[in-house]
């Protein structure tokens, strides 16, 4: 039952009422979600005691209870059991206090006199040595934070020992696996997270335990339980409907200290949803950016730069498949449809064992399962988008769909137009579906699949198409308590199309396409208290047509040019243990080991080493047979970080990380063009190869809600691609030949703030970060910037953001963005002279200049539909407006001939404010 | 309903984005590169090289020329030709007569003593134009150009073009003002109702049939010309001239033009660095703005008369408003200054002379923006 706090008032008011009618010395109570103030002022007016306390303490903490006539003492420990909140009663005077230590120690000494004696050491070897697997089969379900649930075999003496709960935390409602729970003893020194299955499993010492689940989008909740030998729990969580208390980041309020990651960033779609967007359509890459270290390639771009990396050194997955393309519509929408989107992670620094292949980041995409319960759905309409989608189950809450489209109808709008943009044209869709089917308790099988295509042409006659096209399928299954695994197979495909049959001599097609396989198995082993071994192997197989260009129609003249497909394997085994060493010490030590091959059929040119890439040095080919290994790269990569507390609410971490690329997408424009292509490394293309030392300070102030972090990074970068002058990317037979193979240095420091409940919350970050790189072997080609550090197209130095969100009342909220940056490195003429009957300009130093800074603001109202739960249809509108100040941020800045005549512009994007509404409707 | 409309125009115009001046904070120091442009013409023409330096930026005058260098073309078969300044910076030879089967360089020796040279290229003949022709637009005509070389050999081509075209003053003058005291009659070779307007290509023209099956461009565009432009008044000649390159030669050419022509939109190729074909002999690293290829060129002129157009309104470039009159007392005070040009004499209905109409020069003399004099080709 999910009431507004109009109701809760009201009902509240009622209670409070009656209850002041009773003076026999019983008192009743129902609270729900009530503070702590409101509760004290209703029972000294009943019981015509004194409360002392400190309001700034004890008020974030919400009191639900319920006590029919009951004597106060009785009451007061209902009230506050689950809670932080301490009370004593002296005469005429109750004291409130929350103080973790006092409260344990009163916690533990309220148990030790219900509890007999722990066992002796005898008596725990045999408790050690039993096997408890057939008495252990039954799981419980753990619904409620009021019920003692027992862990094992009953028995009357508490024997002394360990017992490893393990389970799920789910969703109550939609049965969904909830990632990233953290589940923990009272006092945070034992803890567990739960993966993305949703399965925890925590080492406990046998006895009583109260243990805090704490997971973003669920109601933080308890769970009382006394552990006599391993067991099974799943602990369901009721979804957080009521937002007085919003999680808004899934970084959890005590995951940030406690975690062993080192720059990882979780934002769930509730997150997403509050921030404004451009179009009034939550947009979780724009979310991304605005998160520390994250930088925007440009505006009409969701292409981003991590710690100083290129755009293409983002791993993005969505449910394991890899998005080569994460744009629409120009970049100004992101591939991933908000509705079907569960949460996103970034990892930026530690970058787990069992991702790889790219070198700046991986950015992990998860949809949501769809309900196990009832058929659902929502729809959006935006002005330019509207999108729909429908989930439900299939069969007896065993099996659900989620199925997701989107469209644009911003064609019509086109039309509108002056004549002069008559041929203009954009339009795009995708689809989502996801099926999951829980087999048993231990097998669970998921299949995802995913379809988006663009098509646009903007005042020209050439028509642009690109289609992104993924499934993969996964099954997961727990082969004992301790031991589980997941078995992924995904393909993945991404083309492009470009057409132009204007000229029908000259009309042509040309088409890009790259094929993925991918077939990768990761285990987790809860090994004790002490390990957990995370441990895999992955292959991927790529199949990349270069170029395939093409007569359009009878009378062209194209000659077929076809860049010949190229294929590779790249294959990895990982291993990786998180040791806590002790209560306050832990370590994270992976290893993974990747190799590559190149292979047939192809043929390979062959170039002198000591002598520049060039077409005159060209000695001659090899031709290689299909499936030939034709030369393989490989190397460790380590990935190693560190924690250590020095209180429970303040950590340092360090993390060391290398990572190596084998495909590399090759783009001489600033954002990521639909028409870039993407390279395999070959004989005379090197893989990437970057390394990462970081470290990092967190403190939270749990009180205030406050959680602060600073994390300082230091990377190297080899054989990162960079162009040759004037390089031509497409359709280029021997591309090695425009390609230079730069050394790249980023190094920088981040602040975050973040504020994760309270009437105001959000987080503002602020990162100073460089990047650059050197081109200065001879041997090479012709030195930029002679051979000297130059920065990196994204290198922007200052970055601030703030992301806020304040609920002013219970269904509205109003959420502020602010950005700014450094403008980017570009390169500016420096002279100017006569040529060709017009005057042209002179470049030469490599992005030496810089565009003005860039700054927005974006400001959303959302108005929430009224709570009742059990009415059909609920209704929300934002309405907002992105870049309040209109002010006109430059894209690029440029010098361009115009009738002889060479003139300087800047060129804006988003150059006024832009007004959005969208209206969604949940079913 | 209306205002929705607008609204959404405007959403899509911010979309597509707003371009706006913009004077970025550029180096000021002088780097004051040699810039080196011209074609070996290996034919019956004669062959021009034009030597200047850069300026910064900011200059308003992008003028700069190099003069007293001594220039020399050389074979391949060591003939060689010195060419002489005829303007400053502008250095000619008549033509060379050394024939197409050789390689041509420039040797540049500037006043200072520093040598320059460029590197041997290949005479490329350029085949004869196919056709010139136009296709009459809404908006206003477009021109192309249409080339082939059936022995599949020429593959990048160049063009520039001249246009010519009548125009008219907005005001007939039949009165002149040949220093007083009064405006006189004006003679009919005093004349400067019409003229003849001429322009030269300031973009870069390229074309290339390296992706067809055969040696052919088809309809390549040359210029566009509004419907309302002064071209258009009368009768309009275009000359287009049509250089074979090389594929060094192209792709110089176009990197100029990618970096100098095609900027400013989203997908926004880097700029680049323009390397030639030229360098300084004693320091190998020093950039030379430049690239010397020599051969043949072609020609075609094409005549479009106003009668073959549709009836499209030229609008007045100047806004012309109408004529004063000039009493003539006043005459002395004002057409000295060449800035008001009387039209023509007003008599009084006694038949007495009492003054001129005028008008701004702009809209009485043609010859500001044009010649009178009618070119030798006009047809």
């Amino acid at each position: 039952m999910r009431f507004s706090c109009f109701y809760i008032c009201c009902l509240l008011f009622l209670t409070l009422k009656l209850a002041a009618q009773q003076t026999d010395g019983l008192y009743s109570v129902d609270y729900r979600q009530t503070k702590v103030s409101s509760v004290v002022a209703g029972l000294e007016a009943k019981s015509g005691l004194h409360f002392y306390y400190d309001k700034l303490s004890v008020d974030s903490v919400l009191i639900t209870a319920k006590v029919d006539r009951k004597p106060l003492n009785v009451v007061l420990t209902t009230i506050f059991q689950n809670t932080e909140i301490n009370f004593v009663i002296h005469e005429k005077n109750i004291f409130l206090t929350r103080n973790k230590s006092i409260k344990a120690e009163i916690a533990e000494g309220y148990y030790a006199d219900r509890i007999k004696r722990p066992p002796t050491q005898n008596e725990l070897a045999k408790t050690m040595d039993s096997d408890l697997d057939d008495q252990t089969e039954k799981t419980l379900n753990a619904v409620t934070p009021n019920k003692i649930y027992e862990i094992g075999i009953k028995s009357n003496i508490l024997k002394k020992g360990i017992g490893i709960v393990a389970g799920y935390v789910k969703d109550l409602r939609s049965e969904e696996p909830i990632e990233g729970a953290v589940i923990s003893t009272a006092d945070f020194k034992i803890k567990a997270v739960s993966n993305e299955q949703g399965l925890y499993s925590i080492s406990l010492p046998y006895g009583p335990h109260l243990l805090n689940v704490k997971a973003s989008g669920n109601r933080d909740s308890k769970r009382q339980v006394v552990v006599y030998g391993d067991g099974k729990l799943n602990i369901e969580l009721r979804e957080k409907v009521v937002s007085l208390k919003e999680v808004k980041i899934v970084s959890n309020k005590a995951s940030n200290v406690k975690s062993l990651e080192m720059g990882v960033n979780r934002l769930d779609m509730k997150t997403i949803k509050k921030i404004p967007a451009v179009f009034g359509e939550p947009d979780i890459l724009r979310v991304v950016l605005t998160l520390p270290g994250v930088q925007s390639v440009g505006e009409a771009s969701t292409g981003f730069n991590v710690r100083g990396g290129s755009a293409d050194q983002n791993l993005i997955l969505l449910n394991d498949a890899t998005v080569y393309n994460p744009s629409h519509f120009f970049g100004f929408f992101s591939a991933f449809n908000p509705d079907i989107v569960k949460d996103v992670q970034l990892y930026k620094s530690t970058i787990p064992e069992k991702f790889g292949g790219r070198l700046a980041s991986v950015l992990e995409v998860t949809n949501r399962e769809g309900d196990k319960s009832k058929i659902t759905g929502s729809a959006g309409i935006g002005l330019l988008t509207s999108r729909f989608n429908i989930e439900g189950p299939i069969d007896s809450g065993k099996t659900s769909f989620i199925f997701g489209g989107r469209t644009t109808y911003s064609n019509w709008m086109l039309k509108l137009l002056p004549a002069e943009y008559e041929k203009s044209k954009a339009d795009f869709h995708d689809f989502n579906l996801g099926l999951n089917h829980q087999i048993n308790e231990k097998h669970t099988i998921s299949l995802s699949a995913y379809y988006s295509k663009d098509n646009f042409k903007l005042n020209s006659d050439t028509n642009y198409n690109y289609n992104n096209r993924n499934v993969s399928l996964k099954w997961k299954h727990s082969i004992n308590q301790k031991l589980n695994g997941a078995l992924t197979l995904a393909s993945d495909f991404y083309e492009y199309n470009i057409k132009s049959d204007v000229n029908q001599v000259n009309a042509y097609k040309l088409n890009f396409n790259i094929n993925q396989s991918t077939l990768k198995y990761d285990m987790v082993y809860a090994l004790n208290s002490k390990h957990t071994l995370n441990f895999g192997i992955s292959s991927i197989h790529y199949k990349l047509s270069p170029g395939n260009f093409t007569p359009l129609g009878n009378e062209s003249l194209v000659v077929p040019d076809i860049v010949p497909t190229e294929q590779a394997l790249e294959s990895a085994i990982f291993i990786g243990d998180q040791f806590d060493v002790s209560n306050d010490f832990s370590i994270n030590a992976g290893l993974r080991y990747s190799f590559y091959n190149y292979l047939g059929p192809q043929v390979i040119r062959n170039y002198p080493s000591n002598l520049p890439i060039t077409e005159d040095n060209l000695l001659g080919t090899t031709t290689y047979g299909k499936n030939k290994f034709i030369n393989s790269y490989g190397g460790p990569e380590i990935r190693v970080s560190a924690r250590y507390n020095f209180k429970p609410d303040l950590s340092v971490k360090a993390a060391y990380n290398t990572l190596r690329q084998y495909i590399h997408l090759l783009s001489n424009t600033t954002a990521i063009a639909p028409t870039d292509v993407w390279k395999l490394s070959d004989p005379n293309i090197k893989p990437q190869f970057g390394d990462q030392v970081s470290l990092g300070l967190y403190k939270n102030f749990e009180t205030q809600g406050y959680e602060t972090s600073v994390e300082v990074y230091y990377k190297k970068l080899k054989d990162f691609l960079d162009y040759r002058s004037g390089a031509n990317l497409v359709l280029n037979q021997h591309i090695e030949t425009d390609l230079i193979s730069t050394k790249g240095k980023a190094y920088g420091i981040e602040f975050l703030i973040k504020r994760n409940y309270g009437k105001l919350n959000g987080w503002m970050s602020y990162a100073y970060s460089r990047t650059q790189l050197k081109m200065d072997d001879i041997t090479i080609g012709p030195l930029v910037n002679r051979g000297e550090y130059y920065p990196a197209n994204y290198d922007k130095p200052h970055a601030f953001n703030f992301t806020g969100n304040y609920r002013f009342k219970h269904r509205y909220n109003l959420s502020l963005n602010l950005t700014y940056s450094t403008g980017r490195p570009i390169t500016l003429p420096i002279a100017k002279f006569n040529y060709g009957g017009s005057e042209r300009v002179y470049y030469a130093d490599r992005n030496a200049n810089r565009i003005p800074d860039y700054f927005r603001s974006d400001v959303s109202f959302n108005i929430e539909g009224n709570h009742k739960v059990h009415q059909r249809l609920h209704n929300s509108y934002t309405i907002g407006f992105y870049n309040l100040t209109g002010r006109k941020n430059p894209y690029s800045v440029y010098y361009v001939q115009e009738g002889g005549v060479i003139s300087g512009y800047k060129l804006s994007i988003f150059a006024s404010v832009i007004p959005f509404i969208n209206y969604n409707i949940k079913f | 309903m209306k205002r929705f409309n607008i609204y959404l125009v405007g959403l899509v115009l911010s979309l597509i984005g707003c371009k706006e001046p913009f004077t970025p904070e550029t180096t000021s120091k002088n780097s004051n590169i040699l810039v080196v442009e011209g074609f070996i013409n290996a034919g019956l023409d004669s062959t021009i090289i034009k030597l200047s330096r850069t300026v910064i930026l900011t200059n308003k005058n992008v003028i700069n020329p190099e003069t007293g260098a001594t220039l020399i073309i050389e074979t391949s078969a060591n003939e060689a030709r010195t060419l002489v300044e005829k303007e400053k910076g502008l250095y000619v030879t008549s033509a060379l007569n050394f024939g197409v089967n050789k390689k041509y360089r420039l040797k540049i020796r500037t006043n200072k003593g520093a040598n320059y040279v460029s590197d041997f290229v290949d005479a490329r003949v350029a085949p004869p134009i196919d056709s010139v022709n136009y296709v009459v637009k809404p908006e206003g005509l477009q021109l192309y150009v249409n080339a082939s070389d059936p022995a599949n050999n020429t593959r990048y081509y160049r063009w520039e073009y001249e246009e010519s075209w009548i125009f008219y003053s907005r005001y007939n003058s039949s009165s002149i003002w040949k220093g007083g005291p009064i405006a006189v009659e004006r003679y009919p070779e005093e004349s400067i109702f019409k003229c003849w307007g001429n322009a030269k290509s300031s973009t870069i023209l390229l074309g290339s049939s390296i992706k067809l099956s055969k040696d052919v461009i088809h309809l390549s565009p040359l210029t566009d010309i509004v419907s309302s432009s002064e071209r258009l008044t009368e009768k309009y000649s275009i000359l287009v001239k049509q250089y074979a390159l090389n594929k060094e030669t192209y792709e110089f050419w176009q990197n100029l033009k990618k970096n100098t022509e095609s900027l400013g939109s989203i997908f926004d190729v880097l700029p680049s660095q323009l390397t030639g074909n030229i360098r300084n002999e004693a320091d190998g690293s020093e950039p030379v703005i430049g690239y010397i290829s020599a051969g043949t060129t072609q020609q075609r002129r094409i005549f479009i008369e106003k009668s073959d157009l549709p009836k499209w309104q030229v609008k007045d470039p100047y806004g012309c408003m109408l004529p004063d009159t000039v009493p003539l007392f006043r005459q002395k005070d004002i057409f000295p200054g060449n800035l008001i040009v009387p039209i023509e004499a007003i008599y009084s209905p006694a038949g007495f002379l009492i003054a001129h109409l005028a008008s701004s020069r702009a809209c009485v003399d043609c010859t500001i923006r044009g010649t009178v004099k009618k070119p030798i080709f006009w047809q």
